[in-house]
């Protein structure tokens, strides 16, 4: 399978955009994007999800223009969005009822199927108890629960770690692992880490445009050999990130460990390791 | 004292955004227009017998502030509903209830921004009042004061205590919305019934005073005349056709007393309602508390499992609207608390022993009126409850989900109209029957074509109010579901109507569909 993102643009008036002359290749594995508040990731999502049309450009699901033909792709998404809702006077396994109707599928599995991801998400105990009295995490996974109601092909999170903890974000990134073999899954998170562990390929936005796109190492590789750390008093701290970008602190007895990214590091640095969260304050602080 | 005209002005700004309260607006312009018929209008407003006043900037002051006084007092309630709601839906509440500001200060800025919002629709109908005398009083001198007093003495102090009565309804039936709406229109129903034998002060709608001052202005023009007051919209019947001018009244201090003691009676409703504030800390009341062993905490103590996608069991698909119409249906049975449902069926029962006239024109518009809360949010819960981010998403959503909303409403109406087409049936008035069938699909249409349209529920909730009020009134236009009006060709206007209203529903929601 592949997902063909071609010049999208979305033009919110003269001098606003979502996004802007944004292109993307997708193929069968993880995306996962990484970006600031605002940076147009859940306006990306939304348009393959077909619920917002961009302005120009084209969208191609192996050939096919969803943006003419958006039920050949909604056949075959699971989509959860980043603030979605539940109708509070229904019980978790007629929610999903409701929602598989709405994805067109049904048959006499669907009620095995329906329980078996209620299982699998364990709210198999609270199944008959109105969604309105459900926890942030408990909603969260009935969420993922149902976007993968139908045999999704194409699976878009939009933040799908937000109110689960350290546990089910582990289990999370396990599941979607899973999937990842016979699906196209663009991810989105605030948290590198999540993206780090599992995406094959990393997509860095910033105000609605593309900054980067590649394997992780690729992406690491442009910050290699600039990312130091350096011990500090910590009243030289105010004058070093001003003219530094430090990226972490952390205290040690007396002084403080500041790990910063530059091409001409201060005396007394030590090289350190890149990572993606390196990487992606780099390129997103050298953006503006 | 600024901090609290900040939070007032900013709640009357949030809730005021929007097109439906643009909608409001106009009709308010509308409604001020039609309060004081034109020459050769089969209808009548306010009345003495077969006296009506002539155009002058008194009797058109008095008229337009007592008609809007006693129509806000009716559908206000269904405009300024749901403040503490919202804060509670968008959290906001919480916010507020960790802030120093007090329950009663609390409730008295939302009251107030209510009044507000009121005050807007009040100021619409005095613009259009003032053109009204530009345009009507002719050669009749301008009384400023006879114009103005009516606004302030009649329709502000209403205004202002069914602001207090709202949030004050809100405070106590905050889980109740449709047993809200249904009390609203009881409360109102048994004031405006006893207008005719009250006493001056106790009248909330403040028109007692004037109708008497009408009446013996009458009586002393003509004293055998029948001054017999009569306030609303009256159609159809025989036109009053003799005039008396009307120079407006000297309010005694009682009367004016009697106002203020309205606007009193509003602040200590706010006052006792503090004191049972739930200040958003709203106890959840589904079934968890029978059933304690779904605790939330045990749940989160056991998090996701290994899911492979590979060994659930397989689906087909199934592009059928029938589990559609099923879950819709469950959700609009669930709606409200389930013993409202005694009501409805005591409904169904005054359709089938009540006489087949009354039945078709009172208790069936007025049985369709109480589901107002069901069919409000048909087609825009989806965006209320943020569901929407899937039903667009999803496949085919404008022919399936749609019709299915449609379809559930549909059969909700027929359902309770059952006994009233059986009694039909039986006597073989087959018209009479497709006449309801009409009506159904006609009003959960409008329901659908109205909130898509507005966004939002309140103004088909207003709208409706309207409809069902001009029925009891027996206004032949406002008769969608053949109580008055009989014959092929009314049904076809009914069926013409319908069909344009679903078209605009589906035009809108395909834009809305692409516009998320």
């Amino acid at each position: 399978m592949e997902l063909s993102i071609q010049n999208i643009s979305k033009r919110y008036n003269k001098e606003k955009y979502g996004l802007k002359d944004y292109s993307l290749t997708i193929k069968n594995g993880i995306l996962g994007l990484l970006g600031p508040n605002g940076a147009g990731k859940s306006t990306m999502m939304k348009m393959v999800a077909t619920i917002s049309r961009p302005t120009q450009g084209t969208i191609t699901l192996d050939g096919h223009d969803i943006l003419q033909e958006p039920d050949y792709i909604r056949k075959m998404l699971g989509y959860l969005p980043q603030d979605f809702g539940v109708y509070a006077n229904l019980n978790a396994y007629e929610f999903l009822e409701y929602i598989a109707a709405m994805k067109g599928v049904g048959g006499p599995n669907l009620k095995h199927r329906i329980e078996a991801l209620l299982e699998g998400v364990n709210l198999i105990e609270a199944a008959k108890l109105p969604i309105g009295t459900y926890s942030g995490g408990m909603k969260q996974r009935i969420g993922i629960a149902q976007a993968l109601l139908n045999d999704p092909k194409v699976l878009i999170f939009d933040e799908p770690t937000v109110g689960l903890d350290p546990e089910e974000r582990m289990r999370f990134r396990n599941l979607i692992s899973d999937l990842a073999q016979n699906c196209i899954i663009i991810l989105s998170s605030h948290i590198v880490s999540d993206i780090e562990t599992i995406a094959d390929e990393v997509a860095i936005m910033q105000s609605g445009t593309l900054i980067t796109k590649g394997t992780q190492t690729d992406v690491v590789k442009q910050v290699e050999g600039k990312v130091f750390e350096i011990l500090l008093d910590s009243a030289a701290l105010p004058d070093f990130k001003a003219k530094y970008l430090v990226v972490n602190t952390s205290r040690q007895q007396a002084k403080t460990l500041v790990r910063y990214i530059s091409g001409n590091p201060a005396n007394g640095s030590a090289v350190a390791a890149a990572s993606l969260e390196d990487a992606y304050l780099y390129l997103t602080h050298n953006k503006n | 004292m600024g901090q609290y005209y900040k939070i007032i002005i900013a709640d009357y700004k949030q809730r005021t955004r929007s097109y439906a309260f643009l909608i409001t607006l106009a009709v308010g312009l509308y409604f001020a227009y039609i309060c004081i018929p034109p020459h050769g209008a089969n209808y009548s407003t306010v009345r003495m017998g077969s006296y009506t006043g002539v155009q002058n900037a008194a009797w058109i002051g008095y008229v337009t502030a007592m008609m809007t006084s006693v129509f806000l007092a009716l559908i206000g309630p269904y405009l300024i509903n749901s403040c503490i709601k919202k804060d509670t839906d968008t959290g906001v509440g919480a916010i507020v209830a960790t802030t120093r500001i007090s329950n009663f200060q609390y409730l008295l800025t939302k009251a107030m921004g209510s009044f507000l919002v009121l005050l807007s629709i009040v100021g619409c109908v005095f613009l259009m009042a003032v053109a009204l005398v530009c345009i009507r009083s002719g050669t009749y001198p301008f009384q400023l004061v006879q114009f103005l007093l009516p606004y302030l003495l009649i329709t502000i102090p209403t205004v202002f205590f069914v602001s207090a009565l709202s949030v004050t309804a809100e405070v106590f039936l905050y889980r109740y919305v449709i047993l809200m709406n249904i009390g609203f229109f009881f409360f109102f129903g048994v004031v405006t019934s006893l207008q005719q034998n009250i006493a001056p002060p106790l009248d909330i709608y403040g028109v007692k005073p004037v109708t008497l001052a009408m009446e013996q202005t009458v009586l002393h023009q003509a004293p055998k005349a029948n001054a017999q007051p009569s306030i609303g919209f009256i159609f159809g019947a025989k036109k009053a056709n003799k005039s008396f001018v009307f120079e407006g009244i000297q309010w005694t201090v009682a009367e004016v007393l009697g106002r203020v003691m309205w606007m009193g009676v509003g602040l200590i409703l706010i006052f006792v309602s503090s004191l049972f504030f739930h200040r958003f800390d709203i106890k959840q009341r589904f079934k968890a508390r029978k059933k304690p062993k779904f605790s939330v905490v045990a749940s989160q103590t056991k998090p996701l499992q290994d899911i492979k996608l590979s060994a659930l069991p397989p689906i087909t698909a199934d592009y059928s609207v029938c589990p559609f119409i099923k879950t819709e249906l469950l959700m609009l049975f669930r709606k409200g608390p389930r013993w409202l449902w005694l009501i409805n069926l005591g409904g169904m029962a005054a359709l089938i022993f009540a006489p087949i006239t009354i039945a078709h024109q009172i208790i069936l518009p007025v049985l369709w009126f109480l589901q107002v809360a069901r069919w409000s949010d048909l087609a825009t819960k989806e965006k209320t409850n943020r569901i929407h981010y899937f039903t667009y998403a999803s496949y085919k959503p404008l022919t399936r989900l749609l019709p299915a909303q449609v379809m559930a409403g549909i059969i909700l109406a027929l359902a309770l109209a059952t006994p009233l087409m059986l009694r039909y049936a039986a006597v073989l008035q087959f018209i009479q029957v497709l006449s309801i069938i009409a009506g159904s699909v006609f009003i959960v249409l409008f329901a659908v074509a109205i909130g898509t349209l507005s966004g939002g529920k309140k103004l088909f909730e207003i709208l409706f109010f309207l409809f069902t009020y001009l029925n009891i009134e027996r206004a032949p236009f406002a008769d969608y579901f053949g109580g008055i009006n009989n014959g092929t060709n009314y049904l076809a206007l009914i069926a013409g109507l319908s069909m344009l209203l679903a078209l605009a529903s589906f035009m809108i929601r395909k834009i809305e569909i692409q516009r998320v």
